[in-house]
């Protein structure tokens, strides 16, 4: 077995209070030393009692005095009245206490407000809510854009998170954002393995971990430390730059999200098949969403790029391999020989009108607007519509405020990293099984897709169901272990347990055996023991199926018809026994 | 050499020399015992216990617990000083007069513990 590295805490922090002491050091003695000075000088000084003969204060009449005049309280002179020379001392040390305390409260205060000492203790409070976690938990390091758009959705869902983020604005969110959860936050550099570990890295019920920083190298780092401290947990990485992400597969196998890159990829598919796009875009928009609106399809012909950056070129990559002619627009494009071949390429930039003459619009079908400014990639999208008004625009929009912008312009194919990078990570995390089916369905062609959707939309609407997974094994269908060792086709489970001439309404859309797929199986297929089935629907058809999976008189009358009293005795007066695992196996024997 | 240890040391020390001188002498004789000093003793004592507050080193906190066991001893002393005075009508009896005086001895004993590891603390660090 391998030995695991566990991180070395740089000494358990501290009491605060400690801190609070070291602070308080010089105020707490100049008011000592005033108040030994002030009650040592009242002790000298001679008095009078009421006959006049001469008296002195003690020390506890004088500490008595010094305290509450000192605490402005005040309640006259005692033991008796004092005489000028008293009084002119005590004058003096009016002033000189009120400015002690004055001092050690103000320090006091200024403590308390300091933010090395707020710091602190929100570090202890922190430390302590991680520790106290007793359900899994996602650390998500980087909570900008992506990680609040991620945060919500997985909220959601009901799934607890620890972020850690350097910006304190973004962990202040956590605070002013509605959440249903308490999420912990700390403001700290995720580059810190042991800001890491204060985050629950070692928590046993970190359950992984998603790196979502703007810096590439933060997010690498992330990777690499959970891989050499915790391998094997999960790790969810983005970046944008192939460098990065070749040296995060170097370490552990990290699942790494480059929305760049992904971009071009669902272009190819829209360009392919319309449907099959239209469907995974539906499905990883999650619960509630609304069917998004078909679009207009890209069009094969001669594309047109600006921008050869890191998106353009994975872009360009994606749409010469599907043998489209690619003419690209850059200020400063790479060297002839390390241009990808069959791509013109313009130098030049593209704002300039005779620039963008040269790429020849009229005759182009597609033009993107992919560089790393969103004034710049508006404006090409207004001179490029001008140029040719039957275009399909694609645009990159790179910082979310201009969201209403890029809206307006009604562009075809919008990248939003941060959207893109969210959606894919919420698909992969909320339900695994869904990924996997994303990943594989567009190789079934448009028909099916177009098929598949058909059927979703008779059966959810408009509005996207929950998708959920169904392991069929005793633990999870304990209804259904009679008739499982010998199969059930999918069409009989599917029924409601109202009526059984209905069906439910819920589509299956991939099933899971072992390791083989099979993609929207249908009704005559039929399951067995250990699958795993991926449906969506509604809601209520996922409880109707959650009973008839649970309960054994249920799932009789769905799977057979035969209908039996719920209680035992019952189930004995009548005669009607329900199905046990021997009986059924008997009856197929003798079948 | 630095300012700080120097004022460190005098007060450890003056502490402990205050409080031997108080502690000095025949238990039960009020004379030899000069509440002046009593005083001196408290006010020095509690000064160098705020001047060890925050060291988070094991000698410093150490250091906090012997002059936290200083002050608790001579603030005894000082209550049973303030009872026999003020609130009982014997006044300083011999009995009285030997209780704040051996409250005040363990003070003592507390203040040279302090002062050994002032000592040791010098000797070991001596390269810094």
């Amino acid at each position: 077995m391998r030995r695991r590295t566990r991180i070395a805490r740089p000494s358990e922090g501290s009491p605060t209070v400690f801190l609070v002491l070291r602070r308080m050091r010089a105020p707490l003695i100049v008011l000592i030393l005033i108040f030994g000075i002030s009650v040592f000088g009242l002790t000298l000084i001679p008095g009078q009692d009421a006959e006049g003969h001469p008296v002195r204060m003690g020390f506890f009449d004088a500490f008595y005095f010094m305290s509450y005049t000192a605490t402005t309280i005040g309640y006259g002179e005692i033991p008796h009245p004092f005489t000028g020379a008293q009084r002119l001392w005590v004058t003096a040390t009016i002033y000189l206490t009120v400015i002690g305390w004055a001092y050690a409260i103000g320090s006091l205060l200024a403590t308390l407000r300091d933010r090395a000492f707020r710091d602190a203790i929100a570090l202890r409070r922190f430390t302590g809510t991680v520790r106290r976690l007793r359900e899994p938990f996602l650390l998500v390091v980087g909570y900008g854009q992506t990680g609040q758009l991620l945060g919500h959705a997985l909220d959601d869902l009901g799934r607890r998170m620890v972020v850690v983020d350097n910006t304190p604005e973004h962990v202040d969110t956590l605070d002013i954002d509605p959440y249903h959860s308490d999420i912990p936050g700390l403001v700290a550099d995720g580059r810190n393995p042991h800001h890491l570990g204060v985050a629950g890295l070692e928590h046993p019920s970190c359950e992984g971990v998603v790196a979502l920083t703007d810096d590439d190298e933060v997010n690498l780092i992330v990777a690499m430390t959970v891989a050499l401290i915790r391998p094997g947990l999960p790790v969810i990485a983005r970046t944008v730059s192939p460098a990065i992400e070749h040296r995060m597969h170097a370490f552990g196998s990290p699942t790494v999200v480059n929305p760049f890159d992904r971009y071009g990829d669902y272009l190819r598919i829209a360009l392919h098949a319309p449907s099959s796009y239209l469907l995974s875009s539906w499905l990883v928009r999650g619960e509630g969403a609304e069917m998004p609106a078909p679009g207009r399809p890209p069009a094969a012909g001669r594309w047109v790029v600006c921008g050869f950056g890191r998106f353009g070129t994975k872009l360009v990559e994606d749409l010469s391999e599907d043998g489209l002619d690619v003419t690209v627009i850059d200020p400063s494009p790479p060297p002839v020989d390390e241009r990808p071949a069959g791509v013109t390429v313009i130098e030049g930039d593209a704002s300039e009108p005779s620039v963008l003459a040269g790429a020849d619009l009229a005759g182009a079908a597609g033009f993107v607007a992919g560089t790393g400014n969103d004034a710049t990639n508006l404006s090409l999208v207004a001179a490029a519509r001008t140029a040719n008004p039957s275009l399909f625009i694609g645009a990159r929009q790179n910082r979310p405020a201009n969201a209403p912008l890029f809206g307006a312009m009604e562009i075809d194919w919008l990248l939003v990293p941060s959207e893109m990078a969210a959606r894919e990570i919420y698909a992969r995390l909320s339900t695994p099984l869904l990924w996997r089916f994303l990943q594989e369905m567009p190789q079934l062609g448009d028909e099916w897709a177009v098929h598949t959707l058909a059927k979703m939309r008779a059966y959810c609407g408009m509005r996207l169901g929950p998708t959920w997974k169904v392991t069929l094994t005793d633990r999870e269908a304990p209804g259904m272990r009679p008739w499982l060792h010998r199969g059930v086709r999918i069409g009989d489970l599917l029924r409601t347990p109202h009526d059984r001439t209905k069906r439910l309404d819920a589509v299956p859309l991939m099933l899971l055996r072992g390791d083989e797929t099979v993609l929207g199986p249908d009704d005559d297929v039929t399951l067995s023991a250990g699958d795993q089935l991926l449906l969506v629907g509604r809601g209520k058809s996922r409880r109707a199926l959650i009973e008839t999976l649970t309960n054994r008189v249920v799932a009789e009358y769905v799977l057979t018809g035969r209908e039996v009293p719920v209680g035992w005795i019952a189930q004995r007066v009548t005669g009607r026994i329900p199905t046990s695992a021997e009986s059924a196996g008997r009856s197929s024997d003798d079948a | 050499m630095s300012l700080e240890k120097v004022i460190f040391g005098f007060f450890v020390l003056l502490a402990a020399t205050l409080n031997f001188g108080f502690f000095i002498g025949d238990l039960s004789d009020p004379a030899l015992h000069n509440e002046y000093e009593l005083f001196a003793a408290v006010v020095v004592n509690l000064i160098a216990t705020v001047l060890k507050f925050g060291d988070r080193t094991q000698i410093g906190a150490v250091h906090l617990a012997t002059s936290l066991v200083a002050d608790l001893q001579l603030i005894a002393a000082t209550l049973t000083w303030v009872y026999a005075t003020q609130i009982s009508t014997a006044g300083m009896t011999p009995e009285a007069t030997a209780s704040v005086v051996s409250l005040s001895g363990g003070a003592l004993l507390a203040n040279l513990v302090s002062v050994a590891l002032l000592v040791i603390e010098t000797t070991t660090f001596h390269r810094r």
